[in-house]
């Protein structure tokens, strides 16, 4: 099958679809006489953050996928781990020069090395710089003041990337070259082990995570006679999206770590024979997926006001099934499949509320039905497996 | 032949005389409940290894076929009693006229099942087989289609749509929704009903492995295009395993609900399908003896391992992570100084030690500290425990405790076969005696080929 004829029938398939909706949206909106234009743009702005969240997700799985074909079971526990580690910066800073220097040289250094090994930092005086940079930073962030969201945000990223890392090192590096059964299955227990070692560490209970008041300020607009309420996340989750998206794209495609990063996916064994080093390019992926999924973490705790160890199962399965449905190991494929799924997510449970108790049956469905139909998603490559 | 079978009918007249002196003492609850367990997660570990091992498909969805097999017994062995406030309150009209197994025996003029529980109980397990098995050729249906970790994932989603429809207020009306169903009558369920169905699947699937079918599944999992050009007829065997490997997970759910006596959506989730993901991988895909002994492991770290998740001083926790840390550093350093090659020990197995060390002189130092001796109670370290030997076992030893094979009669009273017998050191002898024989170099290679 040739890339234009491909490229033409994921076209009509997405075209169709998307007609699909439409229809099935004004055939509702006739239907139902209350829902007015402001209610459709209370929804969009609900959708565009749910979808943006599960696009942030849906990009770890993917770029793991597309690099070493393993599906990352454990990746929803990385994001449950971002939002407690950001909940910790919030709730135990300022905190007690000790042990701030304490978390400071466990963290500090776990993050030094990290880095070094991914970013080729062999200089001994860059490498000095960037240490007193992190050291201090860290120091500082933790020791003298309450941090606010942006710097819990932005330290737990660190620190989360960091864990996907070590995750990758200790559980998926000695399975290279197993059989894809074996690195699943790993994958699993992997997911089960940091399930319930939250439990075990953070607590089993549900928290409160009390975010900046002025995110979860209700704030409103009118459009006519109607009022669009809406909160400061709402606004926040896309602009952080787009920022991360804009980010993560200039790295792909400008910087040399990027074209190993897409010269190892396109096939690891010739992109080692070039010179690229795939265990670093691998790591790098988990580091990259791992700082994503913390983002989506923290901006979804503070959306929903609370946190637990067992949160990362759903938004990591339907983050899944948007990566299938943009196509498994494509970067815009994941972004569009999240939006997507955010956007049906939000409209059907909008337009048919008895449905809502079905809300998590619809997203395995929805798997089930592209996996079997449809494979490849809506942009991705054709994955049919070659004798 | 004759030997053989005689000693396996030996050691199953054993083991039921033993069963009968335990069943017999006092004391001996804990222990017979735990061997209930085995026999019930035995049968389902050894239908989910049909599929995982034999046929070499990576299912997840075996929670939701032991979902309905518990439903459906428990509904249909409710008695009149439990079911009266229960349906007055939920059960639709239809559910309440026509889901009694009672009525359905008696109208058929079956008094006498009706009357013995027994018996009944025997119809409700094999129903529930039924339910299960038709849910099966659904699920085993997409392995015509996908492969690999495509297919894995979407048995998972079907594993777990069933596991969240019991909820869902249209279907609530016969399961009771999240409350699920209680009062199932425990009786029928003692040990000896799971003691023999473990028997009848012990039988059953040992002459399925070693049939045309089995061997044609095992065909299958090596290569499926050379399965095919043998004449294998992919569709019809893949079908056919997910539906005998379902029909007997559904028997074991209903085992599992008659043990429990109540059955609900957090009884059957994916935490059971992992459980005997461990059991198989532990016991060696493929291998119905190390399905067997994977599910008494798992099993008695369940049942036994209820002393990890104690209170204790915090002092025990980071002590005995110093010691596991050591330990492991100790190990690893000992494996590497014995190899041959490149005998370095690691800066990471340094480091470890090091991490190890400093919790050990923490423990020692700060001992009286309110931190240190306060109580903590490590939920879940059963679990934990769990996964870490399943990510080991995937790590160091992919084909687990028996790799394919099966224990057999001759593996204990039948030649060594991995020491030469003294025919063959003689023949070695002479073949590697320069003077009687010249040519050794040349044909000591043909040799060890066809041995």
């Amino acid at each position: 099958m040739t890339a234009s004829k491909l490229a033409s029938r994921s076209t009509l398939f997405s075209l169709f679809a998307g007609l699909l909706f439409v229809a099935l949206l004004g055939w509702r909106i006739a239907s139902m006489p209350d829902y007015t234009f402001a209610r459709i743009v209370q929804d969009f702005l609900n959708a565009l953050t749910l979808g943006s969240l599960y696009a942030l997700i849906a990009l770890g799985y993917t770029m793991v996928y597309g690099i070493i074909r393993l599906i990352n079971f454990a990746h929803g526990e990385i994001f449950m781990l971002g939002s407690y580690f950001a909940f910790y910066a919030m709730t135990l800073t300022p905190m007690h020069w000790g042990l701030a220097l304490l978390t400071t040289v466990l963290l500090g250094g776990t993050v030094l090395l990290v880095l070094r090994s991914l970013f080729n930092l062999e200089e001994p005086k860059r490498t000095f710089l960037l240490a007193l940079l992190i050291f201090g930073g860290t120091f500082f962030l933790l020791a003298f003041r309450h941090l606010g969201w942006i710097e819990a945000l932005l330290l737990s990223m660190l620190a989360t990337g960091v864990a996907g890392v070590l995750l990758e090192a200790v559980a998926y590096r000695p399975l290279r070259g197993a059989p894809r059964e074996s690195m699943l299955i790993t994958a699993i227990a992997a997911s089960f082990f940091l399930q319930n070692m939250g439990q075990l560490l953070f607590g089993p209970r549900v928290r409160g995570f009390n975010a900046e008041t002025v995110l979860n300020q209700p704030r409103s607009f009118a459009i006519g006679e109607e009022t669009v309420y809406f909160t400061g996340i709402l606004i926040v989750v896309p602009a952080v999206t787009a920022v991360l998206l804009f980010v993560l794209n200039l790295f792909v495609t400008r910087t040399r770590l990027g074209k190993a990063m897409r010269a190892t996916a396109q096939d690891a064994e010739v992109a080692q024979m070039m010179g690229v080093n795939v265990n670093q390019v691998i790591a790098l992926t988990f580091f990259i997926g791992s700082i994503l999924a913390a983002a989506a973490g923290v901006m979804y705790s503070i959306r929903f006001g609370q946190i637990h160890p067992l949160m990362g199962l759903m938004p990591g399965i339907k983050a899944f099934t948007a990566a299938v449905i943009g196509g498994i190991g494509s970067l815009p494929g994941a972004v569009l499949g999240g939006l997507l799924l955010g956007f049906i997510e939000i409209y059907v449970v909008s337009f048919f509320p008895t449905l809502s108790a079905y809300k998590d049956v619809f997203a395995f469905v929805l798997l089930i039905l592209i996996l079997l139909f449809r494979p490849s998603g809506l942009v991705g490559e054709d994955l049919t497996e070659k004798v | 032949m004759m030997r053989n079978h005689l000693l396996t009918l030996a050691t199953v007249g054993l083991v039921t005389l033993g069963l009968y002196l335990l069943t017999q003492m006092d004391g001996t609850s804990g222990l017979l409940s735990a061997l209930r367990l085995i026999f019930i997660w035995g049968i389902a570990a050894i239908s989910l290894n049909l599929i995982n091992g034999q046929l070499g498909i990576l299912s997840l969805g075996h929670h939701g076929f032991m979902l309905v097999g518990g439903y459906v017994t428990a509904l249909l062995m409710l008695p009149e009693k439990e079911r009266r406030p229960f349906r007055t309150r939920l059960l639709s009209d239809w559910a309440r006229d026509n889901l009694d197994l009672d009525k359905w025996l008696r109208g058929l003029g079956l008094d006498f099942i009706a009357n013995s529980i027994d018996l009944k109980f025997i119809i409700a397990l094999f129903i529930a087989g039924l339910a299960a098995a038709l849910l099966g050729v659904l699920v085993g249906a997409p392995s015509l289609r996908l492969k690999g970790d495509y297919l894995a994932i979407v048995t998972f989603g079907f594993g777990e749509i069933i596991r969240l429809l019991p909820n869902a207020p249209e279907v609530a009306a016969f399961t009771n929704g999240p409350l699920g169903i209680k009062g199932i009558p425990g009786d029928a369920g003692t040990i000896w009903w799971t003691f023999f169905a473990f028997l009848f699947v012990l039988w059953f699937f040992t002459r399925l492995k070693f049939s045309s079918y089995g061997r044609a599944f095992e065909g299958i999992r090596e290569d499926e295009i050379a399965a095919e050009a043998m004449g294998v007829n992919l569709a019809y065997h893949k079908v056919l395993a997910f539906t005998i490997s379902a029909f007997f997970a559904g028997v074991a759910g209903g085992l599992y609900a008659s043990y429990l006596q109540s059955v609900d959506t957090q009884t059957f989730n994916f935490f059971v399908t992992f459980f005997l993901l461990v059991a198989i991988s532990l016991g060696g895909l493929g291998s119905i003896t190390g399905a067997v002994i994977g599910t008494a492991v798992v099993v008695l770290v369940r049942n036994y391992g209820g002393f990890l998740e104690q209170p204790y001083p915090a002092w025990v926790g980071y002590l005995s992570g110093a010691l596991l840390m050591l330990g492991a550093f100790a190990f690893s350093a000992y494996i590497r100084k014995t190899r041959r090659l490149r005998p370095v020990i690691e800066t990471k197995h340094y480091i470890f030690g090091a991490i190890g060390l400093a919790l050990l002189l923490v423990t020692v130092f700060f001992r009286n500290e309110p931190w240190m001796t306060q109580t903590v109670q490590f939920f879940g370290m059963r679990k934990i425990l769990l996964a870490v030997i399943l990510i080991l076992i995937m790590i160091y030893r992919r084909e687990g405790v028996m790799g394919r094979a099966e224990f057999s009669w001759k593996l204990i009273f039948g030649p060594r076969e991995d020491i030469p017998s003294e025919e063959q050191r003689k023949q070695d002898a002479w073949l590697s005696n320069p003077e009687l024989n010249p040519g050794a170099s040349e044909t000591k290679e043909d040799d060890d080929a066809s041995a």
